[in-house]
């Protein structure tokens, strides 16, 4: 057995502890002690999963049918929560890169992370039980928050921003915010993040040194319009702003990736840079707030607190996709839940 | 044991039920067949028992002796064994399956609704697979938390997280490739919304469509390369990285303890 690699740095070993038992000693045989727990744990789970088959039967719906599409339908519960974070920002975001991410975090975890203290023993740091309690706690009570807000039809965010006027009589709010309801609605404010970039309605005026207005450019010269009456209108005059060199073509038209690519401003704060910044505004207030009253000391504490909140947040999101989604993925309670499988 | 004394005359009830024991147990296990198959009886003395663990293809994995705070229950509540043996047990369960499953749109659902009715213990042989697949998921979570909150990815066990990380990732896979076989609306469009966060990704969604799901919508070629995935190539690189993993917890010096 290698047990060296198990003993500390040399440096540990010289210092004038009592010594320790020797290693021997301490040791139990694999055969029995570890053999008998395993057999016995592989029976006792071989014996739930038959009666748990015998009781409960595998889903088998009816044979696929790409024409009929049932509402809602949903991932498997581990890619719920992928599903559940696609509502809420853009999509490359939610189905690729934050996962990603939350998988290069977990990765690189040990190579932050040097400490050897600790190891070998549960919650190893004097607050990590704590910290872990707390993080989970408030990673639950936050993401329930910002659910119920980005919730769609009479959610909490609909009745903060009810303030904000309809479009309709935008002859008395020149300039100002407003919302553009639909044909014969009733006026609501706006129900999710996205409607930012969708509904959304404002002005602000733009002096000609920022940019180039209509008078400016003569027909058919090509150059982009960035404002016409200038005024600078969300978000008609935000959603495509040509990307630098975006028609500048080289060696290989495919190879120049965002050859021809305008972006949306508005559906980029919409969409990216407010939800991102939540993410990230929620993290370092829970980090700071922990730090200040003393419970983060080390780099293993900072890292007890964001597993447990990636962890809590997988499951928190799958069983609200589970549980608290239903038709066109409308917040509902669970037992409003039912699948229409066409 | 009992059988190497001398048999006195027994003097109380308790002694007879002692002999009785004896006896039966020497019926079971020293009788002629049983000693042709298991060439020595049971090992019962240390020297033995290590020679067991190591000589012995199954179980030479574990190394011959342990720490004693190891085999605490509480100290791994035995989630990375079980997540291993739930392995196994999806392996024999997925062989039983594929005798009688054909991945082609035309027959696969009608494949699952025979073996549901027409298959001795078929239903049987699918809800265990089902279920163990969703206890394999849970699990290896669970491992990773168990891992991560004893701190035993700590040096010198770095590289063997990350090992962990990859194997996670492919216990995902293999659950999702495989919830599209029964070719069902469930699976279907399961799969269809994973299909969507495929192409999501950016410059190369539409790549990531038409090499892992064979095409912009769910049909054959998504059928047949989520089986060939999910059968062979999955297990395969699944199980390539378990051995580095176990492999790299006795390199590692054993489980994670305090130094």
């Amino acid at each position: 057995m290698a047990v060296d690699a198990q003993r500390p740095t040399a440096r540990a070993a010289t210092t004038s502890r009592p010594r320790p038992k020797r290693e021997r000693e301490e040791e139990v045989l694999v055969w029995p002690d570890l053999v008998f727990i395993e057999f016995i744990a592989a029976v006792l789970f071989t014996i739930t999963f038959l009666i748990l088959s015998v009781m409960i039967n595998a889903p088998l719906l009816n044979r696929a049918n790409p024409d009929v599409t049932p509402n809602p339908s949903k991932a498997p519960w581990y890619f719920l929560n992928l599903q559940e974070l696609l509502l809420h920002m853009d999509k490359a975001w939610a189905g690729v890169l934050l996962p990603t991410i939350a998988l290069g975090f977990f990765a690189s975890i040990p190579y932050i992370d040097r400490s050897r203290g600790g190891q070998g023993v549960w919650f190893g740091t004097k607050y990590s039980v704590r910290l872990a309690v707390v993080a989970a706690v408030y990673t639950v009570f936050v993401l329930g928050l910002l659910v119920a807000f980005d919730a769609g039809e009479d959610s909490r965010f609909e009745y903060a921003t009810r303030w904000v006027p309809s479009c309709d009589n935008a002859a008395e709010h020149a300039g100002l915010p407003c919302l553009k309801d639909q044909e014969g609605a009733a006026h609501t404010g706006f129900i999710t993040m996205k409607d930012i970039s969708k509904r959304l309605q404002f002005s602000i005026p733009f002096p000609k040194i920022f940019g180039t207005s209509a008078g400016d450019i003569e027909e058919g010269s090509g150059d982009e319009v960035l404002t016409k009456d200038g005024w600078l209108d969300w978000p008609e005059d935000v959603d495509k702003i040509p990307v630098p060199f975006n028609n500048f073509s080289c060696c290989y038209g495919s190879l120049h990736l965002w050859e021809g690519m305008n972006l949306n401003l508005a559906s980029i704060m919409a969409e990216q840079v407010l939800p991102l910044l939540t993410i990230a505004f929620f993290t370092i207030l829970i980090l700071y707030a922990l730090f200040r009253i003393g419970w983060l000391r080390t780099k293993r504490d900072v890292f007890i607190v964001m597993f447990t909140a990636v962890v809590t947040i997988y499951f928190a999101l799958s069983l609200v996709g589970s549980f608290f989604r239903g038709e066109a993925q409308a917040l509902i309670w669970p037992w409003e839940v039912k699948v229409d499988e066409g | 044991m009992a059988v190497t004394e001398e048999p006195g005359k027994p003097r109380n009830w308790s002694e007879r039920i002692q002999a009785l024991q004896d006896r039966v147990y020497s019926a079971i296990f020293h009788n002629y067949v049983w000693q042709s198959v298991f060439r020595s009886g049971y090992p019962n003395t240390p020297r033995n028992q290590m020679l067991v663990v190591a000589t012995n293809v199954f179980l030479h994995l574990h190394p011959t002796r342990i720490h004693k705070t190891h085999v605490k229950i509480t100290h791994t509540y035995c989630l990375g064994g079980l997540t291993f043996f739930m392995f196994l047990v999806l392996t024999v369960t997925g062989i039983l399956l594929m005798f009688y499953y054909v991945p082609s749109v035309e027959r696969a659902y009608q494949d699952i609704a025979a073996l549901e009715t027409n298959v001795k213990f078929g239903l049987l042989m699918r809800n265990m697979h089902r279920w163990t697949a969703h206890a394999m998921v849970i699990l290896v979570f669970l491992h990773m938390m168990r891992v991560f909150y004893t701190g035993a990815y700590k040096p010198p066990r770095e590289f063997n997280w990350v090992v962990g990380v990859i194997l996670l990732v492919l216990t995902l896979v293999l659950s999702f490739t495989g919830y599209l076989l029964p070719w069902d609306q469930l699976a279907l469009w399961a799969v269809t919304v994973g299909h969507g966060i495929g192409g999501s990704a950016p410059y190369f969604g539409d790549e990531t469509q038409l090499i892992v799901f064979g095409g912009f919508e769910i049909g054959p070629n998504a059928l047949i390369r989520f089986y060939t995935l999910h059968v062979i190539a999955l297990p395969l690189i699944a199980a390539i990285f378990m051995a580095v993993h176990f492999w790299r917890i006795r390199r590692d010096g054993g489980m994670a303890r305090p130094l």
